[in-house]
């Protein structure tokens, strides 16, 4: 080889080698103010196929038993990867799961993961959603079989790893890829750690001010936690799940768990491990309120912690501005084929709001999928799963038929910010027979159509009832949409109960 | 190519070089009894310690880190990557392990770790492969939740266990785990069994090729320095008990003979996929 080739190659691989860096710097970035993380990125270098592929891995339901449930079932992105609202997660066979869904964000700077810390590695976690019956209930060379036997998945992992033959290693590091990629540092609070000092308010300055005096022993540094395992006074229904007693066999870690990072805390409710807890505000009163006596208590939290009505307000307004809608709606993070509208978030208060005219075709839209959503209520009443998921597909394709083109800018806004929820809610109630689960998602699908009908002023033909049981959802309260006055049917506790309370008429 | 497979192939080669005249193979076979019987799986009823009869229907470990003892006081310690062995009596050609390179000489005795060492418990994807892979062979040896190997599993049933509400089979599982944690101490069952060769010596060189007989009593699980109760401990896995079962099981091998293998030609049972079938 002459000296010019030589030259050639050695400018090529200097190329190479830089393209190169420059797609994994892309792809990882370290925010300036963060610490440096955890994982040993040399250990699995992130390249665009890599984390393509990881991401069509942590969307493909074929991970689960009976291909029903991904990676992103119980991890939706719009609720920091946690699943909107639930308690408990449903797995294959309708299932609940022992723990709430964890956040999947910032995963780089963990020690270990799950509520008990129980797997030390990324790489590793994987296997334990997949594996556990209550959750995917497969088994991972089973996985691995299904994905060998796909046309498209050999192809993926030959780019991404230099080899067709779908091995544990490259199936596990895949994953781990795309969920390194999974960062958020863009809240208003980070624009203010990064100089923007505009972007806190005065509440929120106080709520942080606060909040460095009386949380941030645990939740500390700009991941909002230790790491450390601690009972903050969840002991769980029945105290049957120790935490992480169970992967220490100590005692004196009995009803131990992850202090969890509160970024985008906001939108991952409910709270707790075990998602014993609705809102924010109640977590707050929790932690005023805290049953001291318990043997098992963190001993920082012994003497409980003060908050008066206004701290309480201020460490709100905080945790709040924690939320990171670039993360929450970034569409290279969103789900393959997933119709993400980054339209502008609506962030005003909506029942003060005049959204305007609706357009006919709309108004007709979301009259039939108000028409769809009674069948529903009333197949509840009646107990009858079947029924209901037959009205749910119906309501789903009711829904559907609302042109998004119709809408105003300012109806988009909102639209977008109930609808998605909306559409996800309505499909869950449509994927089983089993009414109990149904009523799990009823219960935000109620809330969600009743702020759509009442803030587009949508036109009903006979009165419609806006009605709260407080004895629903486990004693927890849940609203429903009745269309007459008369005949009330009770969706969550059945016909013949007569627990109701009519809130608002629409 | 994939650059360690590459190198592996490379170190196997100068192996192959050294495997002339200076070393030679020896084999292990284990064999699976109960008391004085031969395991059958399922159809036989034993009786252990505390009077209660059961059946086996798996029982399988992990054998790994071998090393075998010269007469001198020397060993051969097998290299780390090749040295993870499971042993399933459901399937007789993982109960036969080839050790190849083994430097000719007389020896006296061999250990082993059963189940899989602290170490490796903490390694990386990347080196959890063959007999190791979570996604293949080690599938139902591995704890997904609390990450680890499952070191030994016996289960099976048992006619003294009393059905009720509570307890709705009679099975029984032993899955005996843990290592020690990664980050924060809990139990360490990891077990070694030294075993010595009756007094003889047993000598390798290239046309000498032994076979040990190697006995697992099962018997030796439930019985030792601690009597267990099937009935009362149905289920031991990830649990304080569990330490009592790998203190009983660290005496479940024993030496039984040695046989020369014939015109046996060495070669690695185990590879760099450590496949042991």
């Amino acid at each position: 080889m002459n000296l010019q080739k030589w030259g050639a190659l050695l400018v090529l691989s200097v190329f190479i080698c830089l393209s190169f860096r420059q797609v994994q710097e892309d792809l990882f970035v370290k925010p300036k103010h963060f610490p440096e993380p955890h994982y040993n990125f040399k250990e699995n270098p992130l390249t665009e196929k890599g984390v393509q592929l990881g991401k069509a891995l942590f969307f493909d339901a074929m991970l689960s038993k009976d291909n029903t449930i991904s990676c992103g079932s119980c991890h939706q992105q719009s609720s920091g990867f946690t699943q909107h609202g639930h308690a408990l997660s449903h797995g294959v066979d309708d299932l609940l799961t022992q723990r709430n869904s964890m956040p999947v964000q910032n995963m780089a700077w963990f020690p270990d993961f799950g509520w008990d810390g129980g797997v030390p590695h990324l790489d590793l976690f994987a296997i334990s959603p997949i594996q556990k019956e209550n959750e995917m209930g497969e088994t991972l060379p089973n996985v691995l079989e299904k994905l060998r036997a796909t046309e498209h998945y050999p192809k993926m992992f030959q780019e991404a790893f230099g080899d067709k033959s779908i091995t544990t290693e490259h199936f596990l590091k895949a994953i781990s890829q795309y969920m390194l990629t999974l960062v958020s540092a863009n809240s208003a609070y980070d624009k203010y750690q990064n100089g923007n000092k505009a972007a806190l308010n005065e509440t929120e300055l106080q709520g942080l001010a606060v909040f460095n005096q009386k949380c941030a022993t645990c939740h500390s540094g700009e991941l909002f936690s230790d790491f450390s395992h601690r009972n903050n006074g969840v002991k769980g229904e029945d105290g049957e799940d120790t935490g992480r007693e169970a992967i220490t066999l100590s005692d004196k870690d009995k009803y131990k768990f992850r202090v969890p990072s509160l970024r985008n805390v906001a939108v991952t409710f409910p709270y707790m491990h075990d998602g014993s807890i609705e809102t924010l505000e109640e977590v707050l009163d929790h932690y005023t309120n805290l049953p001291v006596k318990s043997p098992y208590l963190d001993p920082v939290l012994k003497s409980g912690i003060s908050l008066t009505d206004g701290e309480k307000k201020s460490v709100l307004a905080f945790l709040n501005a924690l939320t990171d809608q670039d993360f929450l709606t970034n569409p290279r993070f969103a789900e393959p084929g997933a119709d993400i509208v980054v339209a502008s978030e609506f962030k005003g208060d909506w029942e003060k709001t005049d959204f305007g005219k609706l357009d006919i075709g709309v108004q007709k839209a979301l009259l039939e999928t108000l028409g769809k959503y009674i069948s529903i209520k009333n197949a509840l009443g009646e107990q009858d799963g079947k029924t209901s998921a037959v009205a749910a597909a119906e309501m789903q394709a009711a829904f559907k038929k609302v042109r998004k083109e119709a809408l105003t800018p300012l109806q988009t806004s909102f639209f977008t910010k109930i609808g998605a929820d909306l559409a996800f809610d309505i499909e869950h109630i449509q994927e089983t027979n089993d009414y109990k689960h149904q009523l799990d998602h009823f219960k935000y699908v109620s809330v969600g159509l009743y702020k759509l009908v009442k803030a587009f002023k949508v036109k009903t033909e006979q009165p419609l009832l806006y009605v709260y049981c407080s004895e629903a959802d486990r004693k927890k309260g849940g609203y429903w949409l009745n269309e007459q006055e008369k005949v009330l049917v009770n969706p969550y506790l059945g016909k013949k109960n007569k627990c109701s309370e009519v809130k608002e008429r629409l | 190519m994939n650059k360690s497979i590459f190198f592996f192939l490379l170190l196997a080669g100068f192996y192959g070089f050294g495997q002339n005249k200076n070393t030679g193979s020896v084999v292990l076979r284990f064999d699976n009894v109960a008391g004085n019987e031969d395991l059958v799986l399922k159809d036989k009823l034993y009786t252990n310690g505390a009077g209660e009869s059961f059946n086996v229907s798996l029982f399988q470990y992990f054998v790994s880190n071998i090393k075998l003892q010269k007469a001198d006081g020397k060993e051969y310690v097998l290299p780390q990557d090749e040295s993870y062995f499971l042993v399933r009596e459901s399937n007789p050609q993982s109960q036969v392990i080839t050790i190849p390179n083994v430097p000719k000489g007389k020896y006296v005795g061999v250990s082993f770790v059963i189940g899989v060492d602290s170490l490796r418990n903490t390694k990386d994807i990347s080196e959890r492969k063959g007999t190791l892979d979570v996604g293949g062979e080690a599938k139902d040896m591995y704890w997904s939740w609390n990450s680890g190997y499952i070191h030994l599993k016996l289960e099976g049933t048992s006619p003294n266990i009393k059905v009720d509400s509570v307890r709705k089979s009679q099975r029984y599982a032993y899955h005996i785990g843990l290592f020690g944690g990664y980050n924060k101490p809990t139990l360490n069952n990891v077990r070694t069994a030294a075993i010595a060769f009756g007094g003889e010596s047993v000598k390798v060189s290239k046309s000498d090729t032994p076979e040990i007989k190697i006995e697992a009593d099962i018997l030796r699980i439930l019985n030792g320095p601690t009597t267990l109760s099937i009935v009362k401990n149905p289920s031991v896995m990830a649990s304080p008990i569990s330490q009592k079962v790998a203190d009983n099981y660290v005496n479940l091998f024993q030496y039984k003979g040695v046989t020369r293998v014939a015109g046996t030609t060495a070669k690695s049972s185990s590879g760099d996929s450590g496949k042991t079938e």
